[in-house]
């Protein structure tokens, strides 16, 4: 079976200055990837390229097959790609229900003429949105607090809250940008459990970037170590651990930072 | 205080509010402003003047009945606000406004210019078709049509280009097609109340649909609170009828328009109801709502005073 | 040739009040990144304020005019306390300020038509309206003069920004507010500073105006046009409003004498509109990519 994402030669130059230089790595089908490295290594930068938000310079990105090389980032969504935001971006104002409902519209296609007149396909198809809805939030354990204001939500539920508006669109390959940050331990691990759960129940593919380390260890069956832009190694999380460049890029000469 | 003025307050209250339910669907849901949507309502004023003028006047029209005017106007809106989105819709919010501006304002120059129309004299004779009735019609239908819309998939993807455009294109939103949706749609119902206006005033001249009045309605919206339909009918009742009500002050209107809106800006920005509807389910959302924050506060309360007892 | 040339010459004077009106739209837009839609109001007061003071109050003419400068440099900062200060302290989003400005120009301009009245004022005549001749051209000795101290406010302006320290304050606070505020800059005292600069030459402009035409109410709508040429030279940028200006001017001028009078003022929107489309952040903008 072939790979699910396919990353290659991405190159993206903001004016003389490239966030992103010539980098190539696979996303295994059903497997869990990490992409890590120092900030400002330009982990956000490739999840924008792959979703469409930033167009490339350079390179090109292959997703089950398909070119989607700078296509529309709702095109995309459509594919089956889907994102969580490093800074959430959740729909501050809506319920939680309503976050969901509004990201469950892909199994609908009544038209507009038809909500208008509230015809029987209209009524139909927004049962079935509605059953999706709560479905999903039944299986995230958000039931409870549905008709709470996203803007409300405590913060690690408004994490929660992004992957769950994320699984709405059935993707098959999910990108998750530093989910567990700003998490306590505890925390840290209960979502590293439901990232396996939701991997195995939706039955997808998961890229996440990450600075926890026990995040990354702990569920990564892959790894892609990114430095200044570039590829810096990529492997087995053990193989990855050890290798001497990546150590030099996270510790530095001077033994700093181990949480970003 | 007869029922003929009365009529006319509630004649001229029902078209503001059916040019404004537009802006409530493009501002207040979707979350882009306008303010040149009074050459919208020029364009259908003009266009469905054209329909119904007849022959025998100068300048003159095809003497059709109203509701001919009422879909021509109102298409006629729609076609040229496509064209507008089609340039402009790609562009930042602030840019999105100066253009908007901009459109608003060569419509008034162009008529004016135009003789064909009357430039800036005007074009009297307009038939006296706009009656409560019809305008009660067409308000309640615009109200329903806007309410089915917003409360369906389509109503729903645009509050999320409202929210949080970037997170709604991730969400499979076409965001550009959701916007331009929004603007056809407000730009035919501002349409169609300008050729109701033109039908009620029997006049018609460029300098009513000026920068002034685009800013009125999208005040109007603002007063009413965004993204609520209810909110905008009050916001048309209201701030149509006090003015009247009010008429010996009249050149002080717009003073206290003004005034009014820095006011609203300042410290309640989310206007008379924003967010929330005078129905069923908007109801029910509010008292959900409070009796949420009653529980949360209990909870706190008892956290509290547990912390203190350890 | 030499209508070509006095046409030139007409166009660069309109656009140098165009240039001092345009400035303070960009001046707010570089810091607070909104259009400030009540300066043509404050443009419009200071016509008038310039004409009160020649006419109610027989004050010579640069002293009616620094007077008018100076009130509507406090009118400036009064608006910004009013109607910008709350939303700024609430981090509201820029479109709100949008809105509060459009109630600040309503207010000011119907507040003028309600007290002092619609009617059309008509400035003294300070200079004589013989034109001096340079070769084969006429050119006002008013519009000399406005040239003249357009020129000398706007290069003032430009060194104070470029070269003194509250300048770069106002350049540092223009590129990250935020930062700038970490820094230990006064940011708020940036802003009024910046609103009083911009009064300033709204004052400055308004004489001008009310000079060259009439005084009305309604003045606050050609400003309109000072604004596009802003966005055409780029919102944000003082050289870029001044090109601008200048530029839309000239087109102006020429279209109007070349081709009809008619279109003088539906040629600004079609400029607008072009710049819109082709290259939104102006002649001298700089573009911005929504960071993820």
């Amino acid at each position: 079976m072939s790979d699910i994402l396919v990353v290659k030669n991405l190159t993206k130059r903001f004016g003389g200055l490239a966030a992103v230089n010539d980098v190539s790595f696979n996303v295994r089908r059903d497997g869990i990837m990490g992409l890590i490295g120092p900030n400002g290594a330009g982990k956000t930068t490739i999840f924008n390229l792959i979703t469409g938000v930033y167009k490339v310079t350079e390179g090109s990105v292959e997703f089950d097959g398909k070119a989607i090389t700078d296509m529309e980032p709702f095109k995309i969504a459509d594919a089956g790609v889907t994102r969580t935001f490093q800074n959430i971006r959740l729909f501050k104002n809506l319920s939680v229900y309503d976050n969901v409902l509004t990201a469950c519209h892909l199994s609908a296609k009544y038209s507009i003429a038809e909500s208008i007149l509230r015809l029987p396909r209209f009524v139909r198809e927004e049962k079935a949105l509605n059953e999706k809805a709560t479905a999903l939030l039944e299986i995230m354990g958000l039931t409870d607090r549905k008709d709470v204001t996203a803007n409300n939500l405590p913060y690690g539920l408004q994490r929660r809250l992004e992957i769950v508006r994320a699984l709405a669109l059935d993707p098959q390959l999910l990108l998750l940008d530093e989910p567990a940050a700003g998490m306590n331990p505890d925390e840290t691990e209960q979502l590293m459990r439901l990232i396996v759960d939701i991997r195995q129940r939706f039955k997808l593919s998961v890229l996440v970037i990450e600075h926890h380390m026990d995040l990354v260890m702990g569920i990564c069956e892959d790894i892609v170590v990114l430095s200044f832009g570039q590829k810096l190694a990529e492997g087995l999380p053990d193989e990855v651990a050890s290798d001497p460049k990546v150590v030099e890029a996270y510790l530095g000469s001077s033994g700093g930072n181990s949480k970003c | 205080m007869d029922w003929n003025y009365i009529q006319g307050i509630l004649m001229l209250a029902g078209i503001n509010l059916i040019a404004v339910l537009g802006l409530c669907l493009l501002t207040g849901f979707t979350g882009l402003f306008s303010f040149g949507h009074a050459g919208f309502m020029a364009i259908g004023a003009y266009i469905g003047a054209l329909m119904t003028v007849s022959p025998n006047s100068t300048p003159g029209g095809l003497g059709l009945p109203l509701i001919v005017g009422i879909v021509a106007g109102g298409a006629a809106a729609g076609l040229v606000s496509w064209g507008l989105g089609s340039i402009t819709l790609k562009l930042k919010g602030d840019y999105f406004c100066i253009a908007t501006l901009g459109f608003g304002e060569a419509i008034r120059l162009v008529l004016n210019n135009i003789q064909v129309f009357g430039g800036a004299r005007g074009w009297p004779g307009v038939p006296h078709y706009t009656t409560l009735l019809v305008v009660v019609i067409a308000g309640v239908i615009g109200v329903w049509f806007l309410a089915n819309l917003v409360r369906s998939r389509h109503g729903r993807n645009m509050i999320a280009v409202r929210e949080e455009e970037l997170a709604a294109q991730i969400a499979g939103v076409d965001v550009v097609k959701y916007k331009m949706i929004a603007l056809v749609t407000s730009a035919v119902y501002t349409g169609v109340a300008g050729v109701l206006f033109g039908h009620y005033l029997t006049f018609l001249q460029p300098k009513m649909f000026n920068m002034t009045k685009s800013t009125e309605l999208t005040i109007i919206v603002i007063f009413g609170g965004l993204g609520s339909i209810s909110g905008s009918v009050l916001g048309a009742l209201i701030l149509t009828a006090l003015p009247e009500v009010l008429r010996a002050f009249d050149i002080w209107r717009l003073v206290f328009y003004g005034a009014a809106v820095i006011l609203i800006m300042i410290s309640r920005p989310q206007g008379l109801m924003g967010g929330m509807e005078l129905s069923p389910a908007g109801i029910r959302k509010l008292t959900a709502a409070r009796r949420l924050r009653q529980e949360q506060k209990k909870a706190r309360a008892a956290e509290n005073a547990e912390g203190g007892a350890s | 040739m030499n209508q070509l040339l006095q046409q030139l010459v007409n166009g660069l004077s309109i656009g140098s009040v165009y240039a001092l009106m345009a400035v303070g739209y960009s001046l707010v837009y570089s810091i607070m990144n909104f259009s400030n839609f009540a300066h043509g109001g404050v443009i419009m007061l200071g016509a008038y304020f310039g004409f009160f003071g020649l006419t109610a109050l027989k004050l010579p003419f640069f002293v009616a005019f620094i007077v008018a400068s100076v009130g509507t440099a406090l009118l400036a900062v009064l608006i910004e306390r009013i109607a910008y200060k709350p939303l700024r302290a609430r981090r509201a989003p820029f479109l709100y300020f949008i809105i509060s400005a459009m109630g600040a120009s309503i207010f000011l301009e119907n507040i003028v038509i309600a007290t002092i009245g619609p009617t059309f004022r008509t400035y003294p005549v300070i200079f004589s309206r013989d034109p001096i001749a340079f070769g084969p051209i006429a050119v006002g000795r008013l519009d000399l003069i406005m040239f003249a101290i357009s020129a000398v406010c706007l290069f003032g302006l430009i060194l104070f920004i470029e070269k003194t320290k509250t300048g770069k304050a106002i350049q540092a606070a223009a590129y990250n507010m935020k930062a700038c505020a970490l820094m230990g800059v006064n940011t708020d005292r940036v802003v009024l500073l910046v609103f009083a600069l911009g009064g300033f030459l709204a004052g400055v402009a308004g004489v001008f105006f009310g000079m060259k035409y009439t005084v009305y109410p309604q003045i606050g709508n050609i400003t309109t046009k000072s604004f596009i040429a802003a966005v055409f030279g780029g919102l944000g940028s003082l050289p870029g409003a001044v090109i601008g200006s200048v530029l839309l001017g000239t087109i102006e001028t020429l279209v109007s004498g070349y081709i009809s009078s008619q279109y003088r003022d539906l040629i600004a929107f079609v400029i607008l509109i072009g710049v819109l489309i082709v290259r939104p952040t102006g002649i001298m903008g700089k573009s911005a990519e929504d960071k993820a």
